[in-house]
């Protein structure tokens, strides 16, 4: 299995707070990675300067070999890197077929072209019936789908997933959570940030934990739910607990 | 969809055909000169729309453009004896490239900086050509020198003539319109307009993309510069570059629906007529009527029909023909 993407000693300050500080971690091609930690702990800070969004003051972020820091988001999403937003950002006016045919425009710009590769990517997220639906008149989940399916579109290979459970119901949330299988068994490279816990035990096979801007934990779910500092970072403490790795202490 | 095509084209040829035949038909010289108004405004506001009404960048210094193809024709003209015919073309390629240094500047900005911005190029534009007096006459201005009847040289005895010309200018704005609504490119600009930083992530070069639109936008409102400036063969500074030129560009669109290919025709045929029929039913006895009427409609507009009469219209069709609304 070949290494898609390798973030190394990635940092970011905004004026005095670090929001990023050296974060590193690999995800295996086909792999479905969770980026996880409480609010604040820099995941959707991790994403914009994967994507190009924001430019990292340190590290680097290699996309299958391509060194992506310093591109703007357009080129990173022409390399195979597509992401969707925290809050969905549909363009409003729009059908949710002409949504997904911009999407689709990247690797072809002929009308009818990109039209079959969205009704594709359309059918794919489930969206079938709403083709023809302005996008501002959709649902919650289903501006997910259609955030989903225009990245789709445009052909990525590593696919990267910002809370696309939040605001779902549990019905929605295993309908969302088959859809990022579906996604990971198409072949997809999947970073996938997310609170609800239950999506992510079953999609994950690899968790990487964030809190203030830096790993604190990294491995398979089981291990993960069992580790004292993910459960500090989450639940608080009244004593301090040993620290992990730090000798003189 | 055949019937529905077919349809159209039939529409299109009698709107042709009275297109052509109107200065026929109509003799006063005074309707003519409206009608040549209104086509020369929705030029303009077609040119403006490609960028403030598909991408939703709000310019307010279309001005600069319609300044520069203005001044460029009649200096070539009056100082070189070159046919505004070549000028125009010469204008187009000079706002173009001043769209290039302006955009650079201007579009570091987004929403309402942006739109202030471009009303500063207008005006600082308007005072070099105002101080610079060796270069183009300064504040005086000048006439352009009356040649009677000259079609190489863009000077017409008849206003008929003036109105088959501005007509083309029309027809050409309106079919590069169409052609980039169909393509990828308007798919490309409405995505912008919509939200930059998600067309960004699914790959549009939104930087690249503003600035080509700005150009042959900024290379259409030039043409109708020089236009003008035939027509009524007098520039200066203060008419070259008017700020009511700039308004007038975005008021057209968003009266008759931005984004849309006949927005700002339908716009600028409420608006001039309106204005007009005011202008001779009271003349000078109410001042400032026509402006508080004008006012009043922007205002109705924006309260009401943010989408403009085309979307007034399109809303009423789909309530009436329960059809599924197209694409925006």
């Amino acid at each position: 299995m070949a290494e898609a993407l390798v973030i190394k000693g990635l940092s970011k300050r905004f004026g005095g707070l670090r929001a990023v500080q050296d974060v590193s971690f690999t995800v295996q091609e086909n792999e479905t990675v969770a980026l996880i930690g409480p609010n604040g702990a820099g995941k959707t800070t991790s994403f914009h300067l994967i994507t190009g969004f924001h430019r990292p003051d340190s590290g680097s972020v290699l996309a299958f070999g391509h060194e992506v820091v310093g591109l703007k988001p357009h080129d990173v999403c022409a390399l195979g890197l597509a992401r969707t937003f925290q809050v969905a950002k549909p363009f409003g006016a729009m059908t949710v077929l002409a949504n997904v045919m911009t999407g689709a425009f990247l690797r072809d710009r002929h009308i009818a072209a990109a039209r079959n590769k969205a009704l594709e990517a359309i059918e794919f997220v489930g969206l079938s019936a709403k083709e023809q639906t302005p996008a501002k008149d959709l649902t919650t989940i289903d501006q997910r789908r259609l955030e989903m399916a225009r990245a789709l579109a445009t052909q990525p290979k590593i696919l990267l997933l910002d809370e696309v459970m939040a605001g779902l119901n549990p019905a929605e949330i295993d309908q969302a959570v088959a859809l990022v299988k579906k996604l990971s068994a198409s072949g997809l490279t999947i970073v996938i940030v997310e609170h609800v816990m239950r999506a992510i035990m079953a999609v994950a096979r690899h968790i990487v934990v964030l809190d203030h801007g830096q790993k604190i934990a990294e491995g398979a779910p089981k291990e993960i739910v069992e580790n004292p500092e993910v459960i500090r970072a989450y639940l608080g403490s009244y004593v301090h607990p040993p620290a992990q790795g730090d000798a003189h202490a | 969809m055949q019937t529905s095509s077919n349809m159209k084209w039939l529409w299109l040829a009698i709107g042709a055909v009275v297109m052509l035949a109107m200065p026929q038909l109509v003799t006063s010289s005074f309707a003519i000169d409206i009608f040549i108004r209104i086509l020369l405004f929705s030029f303009i506001g077609v040119a403006w729309n490609l960028m403030g009404g598909y991408a939703k960048q709000l310019s307010l210094g279309h001005a600069a453009y319609f300044g520069l193809g203005a001044y460029t024709s009649t200096i070539m003209q009056v100082n070189y004896g070159i046919s505004p015919w070549i000028g125009m073309i010469a204008g187009g390629v000079v706002a173009m490239l001043a769209s290039l240094p302006i955009g650079w500047l201007c579009f570091r900005l987004r929403g309402p900086y942006f739109t202030i911005a471009t009303i500063a190029t207008a005006q600082v534009l308007m005072l070099i050509f105002l101080k610079f007096r060796d270069f183009a006459w300064g504040a005086e201005g000048t006439t352009i020198p009356n040649l009677g009847s000259a079609p190489l040289m863009m000077q017409f005895e008849e206003k008929s003539s003036y109105y088959y010309v501005v007509l083309g200018l029309l027809v050409v704005g309106l079919w590069i319109t169409h052609r980039i609504e169909k393509s990828w490119i308007g798919y490309y600009l409405v995505a912008i307009g919509e939200d930059e930083d998600a067309a960004e992530a699914i790959g549009v070069n939104a930087p690249k993309v503003k600035r080509d639109i700005y150009m042959i936008s900024a290379f259409l409102t030039a043409l109708a510069g020089t236009f003008y400036t035939q027509y009524i063969y007098f520039i200066d500074p203060a008419t070259a570059f008017s700020f009511n030129v700039s308004i007038e560009a975005a008021l057209v669109s968003i009266v008759g629906g931005i984004g849309t290919l006949w927005g700002p025709v339908i716009g600028t045929v409420l608006l001039e007529t309106t204005s007009a029929l005011l202008q001779s039913w009271l003349g000078s006895s109410v001042g400032g009527i026509q402006l508080t009427v004008y006012s009043l409609i922007l205002m109705a507009v924006i309260l009401w029909r943010p989408t403009g009469l085309i979307g007034f219209a399109t809303d009423i069709y789909h309530r009436t023909a329960r059809r599924k609304p197209a694409r925006a």
